[in-house]
């Protein structure tokens, strides 16, 4: 596998380039409001490259992420601006909370069958949103919270996208390490046939909550830079349709891939901003698109890109005309003759 | 102390329609659809449109919100789950209720609007009246109708024991000559109409309002969570138990912690009894 790596293929020259246009994206950008969508993505994509590994991988339908990445951004709006901590120790304590909380919600309700999960997990992020509301001397309530800025080399936009670029690629390496590895195959076993993983010494709950505070610590850290990027927040910003957004990344991209939902987040990103009426829809055309690519693709729309390259280029089939051995057919049943 | 009684009882009525219709859908077909609040939703909605906007009598209003609840949950079962079901995979039909139920959201709150709107008062009564209010008694009144026409239904009738079979043993249903697939759709129709009449019933406590949905598939279901899940019985006992709790919990502590309580509730009975109150074993689908 690791001799895979190096080998130019297409996939490789493809992630190369991908990686060019990453690093020397603020220098070709029209204006900072594309620099700023591009951060959101990478921010986005921190929180959603830990939820693939419970939703892609596990086959664990969270639908309440936004709770964790709520979580993360208060801590974070309320330790380094409040109490006037750094910005980093801040980012780290927000991670470690979401963390927590992770486990706190994971620890009762993974143990429970595939819809009394979702419904709780979106309880959660109701909970949440209520308690951040309610708590109005701590989070400000409705009126919200301002985000504090990182320190000198961080706080322009460019500099925020790299450090954001930087935390989101690390994010990418250690979920491809966790999805690559035994711990993949595991967590593909539990989402494929539960019953079958138990029985070859998966342990399921174990697994489970390992992949659930992973996502929970990525929520929190995404929370933390989400807070910084938006620079003000409110209950209001993490409302349950934007947990949904999360979501539907994951599946059209395709369970089970780590690229498939980073181009989900990319296009569902960039799209409502290129097609106007689609901003207008919202919410309509996630659903509409979550429900098409449930109906039609349930592998994910890396499998449609799949369906037309065969189309167009098809894999040769090997042409062997098998011709008999006369003269030892002959032999074989001639012997009577 | 009254009122706080006959309100939350009001609420947990409408709470307990919400899980009689998650039964009569688990019943043939395994699923919990995601759709069931967006259901009475759209009772309330299109209620208060047709009585409202359209100048309907209100028993016509109460006919066009059933019938719309019906052509909805159809439409939930030819679009979200017939071919989901075909498929086999256990997580599919989640996904698919959950993006049907956020068209429906999103559709509903750009045609009606996001602010809730008045619904219509259905007898001419004082606004005076207190706990004799018709918007506490009917959503009472037609809950317990369900529950009590949804067992008729079940033990008198031909389509209620096929339904009833189904839920037993799909495969053996069909085995025996029944239309698996109709009697779902049927099922389907009939918990949409259902849902219809609920939300209808209850517009006057809850308004016209497109985010009711998710908030009455969430309580709905913590109501037959608690209650059991298949069982009509459990679905009042729990949506009653919720009602009160939230009533009581707002009315000591203020209603901030409303949904933190409903979960808790439903965390503590799925830690103490995890199949609820009245369901039988093997009915939950671990």
């Amino acid at each position: 596998m690791n001799n895979t790596f190096f080998v130019f293929s297409n996939k490789n020259i493809a992630l190369a380039l991908g990686a060019v246009l990453a690093v020397t994206l603020p220098s070709w950008v029209g204006d900072q409001y594309q620099l700023h969508l591009a951060a959101l993505i990478c921010v986005y994509w921190i929180l959603i490259a830990g939820l693939n590994m419970v939703v892609g991988y596990t086959g664990q339908l969270s639908i309440g992420h936004v709770g964790l990445l709520s979580i993360g951004a208060y801590a974070f709006a309320i330790l380094a601006g409040k109490m006037g901590w750094h910005p980093a120790a801040a980012v780290v304590a927000a991670g470690a909370l979401g963390g927590l909380c992770g486990l706190a919600l994971g620890l009762p309700s993974l143990r429970l069958p595939g819809f009394y999960f979702a419904m709780t997990t979106m309880a959660f992020a109701l909970i949440v949103n209520e308690l951040v509301l309610a708590q109005v001397d701590v989070t400000g309530g409705g009126i919200g919270l301002a985000g504090p800025v990182f320190p000198a080399p961080f706080d322009s936009p460019k500099g925020f996208y790299y450090l954001a670029a930087a935390m989101a690629l690390v994010v990418t390496l250690l979920s491809w390490n966790i999805a690559r590895r035994m711990w993949g195959r595991g967590l593909m076993s539990i989402r494929d046939n539960p019953v079958a993983a138990q029985t070859v010494g998966v342990p399921l709950f174990r697994v489970k909550l390992v992949v659930f505070v992973f996502s929970g610590v990525t929520a929190g850290v995404a929370g933390a830079m989400f807070a910084s990027l938006q620079s003000y927040i409110t209950p209001d910003t993490f409302v349950f349709e934007l947990s949904l957004f999360f979501f539907v990344c994951i599946v059209i991209g395709g369970r089970g891939s780590i690229l498939g939902p980073f181009l989900g987040t990319v296009i569902l990103t960039v799209m409502p901003e290129l097609v106007a009426p689609l901003a207008k829809l919202g919410n309509f055309f996630y659903g509409l698109l979550l429900l098409a690519v449930v109906l039609i693709v349930p592998e994910g729309i890396g499998r449609v890109f799949e369906l037309v390259a065969e189309r167009l280029r098809p894999r040769r089939e090997k042409h062997e005309a098998i011709t008999p051995d006369l003269p030892r057919l002959v032999r074989a049943i001639g012997c009577r003759r | 102390m009254l009122t706080v009684i006959i309100s939350g009882l009001a609420i947990g009525m409408l709470y307990a329609a919400t899980a009689l219709v998650y039964n009569v859908m688990y019943s043939t077909s395994k699923v919990l659809s995601i759709t069931t609040g967006h259901i009475a939703m759209l009772g309330g909605v299109f209620g208060a449109w047709f009585v409202v906007t359209l100048h309907l009598p209100w028993v016509l209003g109460l006919m066009g919100g059933m019938a719309v609840g019906a052509a909805f949950g159809w439409a939930t079962e030819v679009l979200a789950i017939r071919r989901v079901l075909n498929r086999g995979d256990e997580h599919l039909w989640l996904l698919s209720t959950l993006a049907l139920a956020t068209m429906v959201q999103q559709g509903v709150a750009l045609w009606w609007g996001t602010e809730p709107k008045p619904f219509p008062r259905l007898f001419a009564q004082d606004f005076g009246d207190g706990v004799l209010d018709q918007k506490y008694w009917l959503p009472i009144g037609i809950a317990a109708m369900m529950v009590f026409g949804l067992e008729l239904f079940y033990r008198r009738t031909m389509y209620g024991k096929l339904f009833l079979a189904m839920s037993e043993d799909a495969f053996a249903a069909r085995a025996r000559g029944v239309s698996t697939d109709r009697i779902r759709v049927m099922s389907y129709m009939l918990s949409g109409a259902l849902g219809g009449l609920a939300g209808f019933a209850a517009g006057q406590l809850t308004f016209a309002y497109f985010a009711l949905g998710m908030t009455l598939t969430l309580n709905g279901f913590i109501a037959l969570a608690v209650g059991g899940l298949g069982s009509n019985i459990g679905a009042l006992i729990g949506g009653a138990a919720l009602g009160l709790l939230n009533a009581f919990a707002s009315y000591w502590f203020g209603g901030e912690y409303q949904q933190t309580i409903a979960v808790g509730l439903l965390m503590v009975v799925l830690l103490l009894k995890p199949e609820g109150l009245l369901g039988s074993k093997n009915v939950r689908p671990v």
